[in-house]
């Protein structure tokens, strides 16, 4: 009872984490088609601004966190205006916006390597103690990221469902040209949306940061999970990929205790395969329709 | 009688390739216009050209006299001419009521939204039975009355609908047509794209017969009907 009670606690606190960073990768492809290779580089550059606010700035932890998301929220802004939207004309957007923010993304490590070093560094924003059920210990910092991943989702569902800018986003990404007919113009839902994913890897940079600790790179591997968990689910569908991150992450907990840490990914990769081959377009993914 | 909609001399195409090539059109205020031709004779790029979705390449637009032409496409259906493009295009996830009311997303739509889901839920009233339908589930014809519907909620003052009649059976199409000459007997400016000559010809004010992107008759539609030699050279009836 204690190791199911001990996997589930671990398991959903990494898929809470990996819903995270999965959210705001699956709606900027949701709504521009657009793979945005820099996100993990958003990641570690919330978990640094929010380091730096509250370590040198001396802020409070909520303030750090506010200051991660204005400041990733104004980078996804700016990857937006500066790459994406000279592109999106292009027959080739997925392509190049592939390309153009890979180099983004090494721009903004090597910009965070410059000003903070190398060296591991702790995350400030770190809650200390834990919960006990029986003997099993339940560290603070894993609830509090299941309250902010559970938080978060409530919002982002309460956005895109219930107020005008979320009824622009859906109605852009199922309709661009739709979308355009009634009225809605579409270079600023992406520009708010491109925004919006920039604040949540900051959220997401802060919360993986508190659980390891902070480096220039260590965006690469949740970036690497959000990506296979987009893909999983469907690309661009942002409630498919919630459920696919918790999944995925109860699945990993109990691959690494049956059979060992070090197996745990690469199982996660085999699964992803298999249901691939069964459905190539994504557990919740449609078909797509490849325009010429 | 002064035009709701003037088109002058609008030249626009894909590429390198002119798809219209210079189209004058005059339409008045009330009541149903036509344009038919052909497939792949620039029908739907003509209403593409006048929504903004295509920029011009010259010519000129105008609204009740205020300039449109090289407006965004919000700002077009902001000045009033609403666009019901061709296919339904609805938002495939939501569900009806939702398309309804994207139809009303600009502010100015979105104050008399109310009002209007009562009108338009009154001349379609199938639409309030499947009002909680996800849209991807509808019937051809249904998703044609939701994307009337939709267009109706943006309360322009020229609904142009682009060949609501493509892929539906007969008796579907005599829905659609009804409706249309419904509104546009309660006064609504509304300019229809037809393949089918046949389908506005006893309903339209004015039919334009555009050709090879080119305007080269326009008439009443008894006129039309009249002259077999044109409805033979150009569609082939």
């Amino acid at each position: 009872m204690d190791v199911v009670i001990q996997i589930l606690a671990s398991g959903l606190t990494m898929g809470a984490m990996y819903a995270i960073s999965t959210i705001g990768l699956a709606l900027v492809y949701g709504s521009l088609n657009m793979l945005n290779m820099s996100h993990g580089a958003l990641l570690a550059l919330g978990g640094y601004v929010c380091y730096f606010a509250m370590s040198h700035l001396g802020l409070h932890p909520a303030l750090g966190l506010a200051a991660a998301m204005l400041v990733c929220g104004v980078v996804g802004l700016g990857i937006y205006y500066v790459a994406a939207q000279p592109m999106l004309k292009s027959a080739n957007f997925e392509t190049q916006i592939f390309i153009a923010t890979i180099g983004i993304g090494a721009i903004i490590e090597n910009v965070i390597l410059r000003l903070f070093g190398p060296q591991p560094t702790p995350q400030p924003l770190n809650l200390s103690g834990a919960v006990v059920i029986g003997t099993v210990h339940i560290p603070n910092q894993n609830l509090l990221i299941l309250g902010v991943a559970l938080a978060l989702m409530a919002a982002l569902a309460y956005l895109l469902q219930r107020t005008r800018l979320g009824r622009a986003i859906r109605a852009t990404a199922q309709n661009r040209e739709a979308a355009q007919l009634m009225g809605v113009r579409v270079g600023i839902v992406y520009a708010q949306v491109l925004a919006l994913s920039g604040a949540l890897a900051a959220i997401s940079g802060v919360m993986v940061s508190s659980l390891s600790s902070l480096l220039p790179n260590m965006g690469g591997d949740p970036m690497l999970k959000a990506f296979i968990i987009c893909v999983v689910a469907g690309l661009g569908n942002v409630y498919g990929a919630v459920g696919a991150a918790i999944v995925l992450g109860i699945l990993e907990a109990l691959a690494a205790y049956v059979l060992g840490v070090r197996y745990s990914f690469a199982i996660l990769l085999l699964l992803v395969i298999a249901v691939l081959i069964w459905r190539p377009y994504g557990l919740f993914g449609r078909r797509q329709v490849v325009r010429l | 009688m002064s035009a709701l909609l003037s088109l002058e001399n609008i030249t626009t195409g894909y590429g390198a390739q002119n798809v219209l090539h210079g189209v004058s059109l005059e339409i008045a205020e009330g009541g149903l216009t036509a344009i038919i031709g052909p497939n792949g004779h620039g029908k739907t790029t003509l209403l593409r050209a006048i929504s903004g979705l295509m920029p011009l390449r010259s010519g000129s637009i105008s609204l009740g006299g205020l300039s449109i032409g090289g407006l965004r496409p919000d700002e077009v259906v902001d000045a009033g001419i609403v666009h019901v493009p061709q296919g339904d295009m609805l938002f495939p996830e939501m569900t009806v009521l939702e398309n309804l009311q994207m139809g009303a997303y600009l502010p100015a739509a979105a104050a008399e939204a109310p009002r209007r889901l009562e009108q338009v839920f009154a001349l379609l009233p199938k639409l309030k039975d499947r009002r909680a339908q996800i849209a991807s589930t509808l019937s051809g014809g249904e998703r044609r009355m939701v994307g009337i519907g939709r267009g109706l909620m943006a309360g322009g003052r020229l609904l142009m609908l682009d060949e609501p009649s493509l892929g539906l059976a007969p008796i579907v199409i005599d829905q659609i047509y009804d409706v249309v000459s419904e509104l546009a007997a309660a006064g609504q400016s509304i300019l229809v794209v037809e393949e089918n000559a046949a389908r506005v010809a006893d309903k339209a004010a004015l039919i334009a017969l555009l050709d090879n992107g080119e305007l080269v008759w326009s008439g009443a539609g008894p006129e039309l009907m009249a002259r077999p030699e044109i409805l033979e050279t150009y569609l082939g009836a």
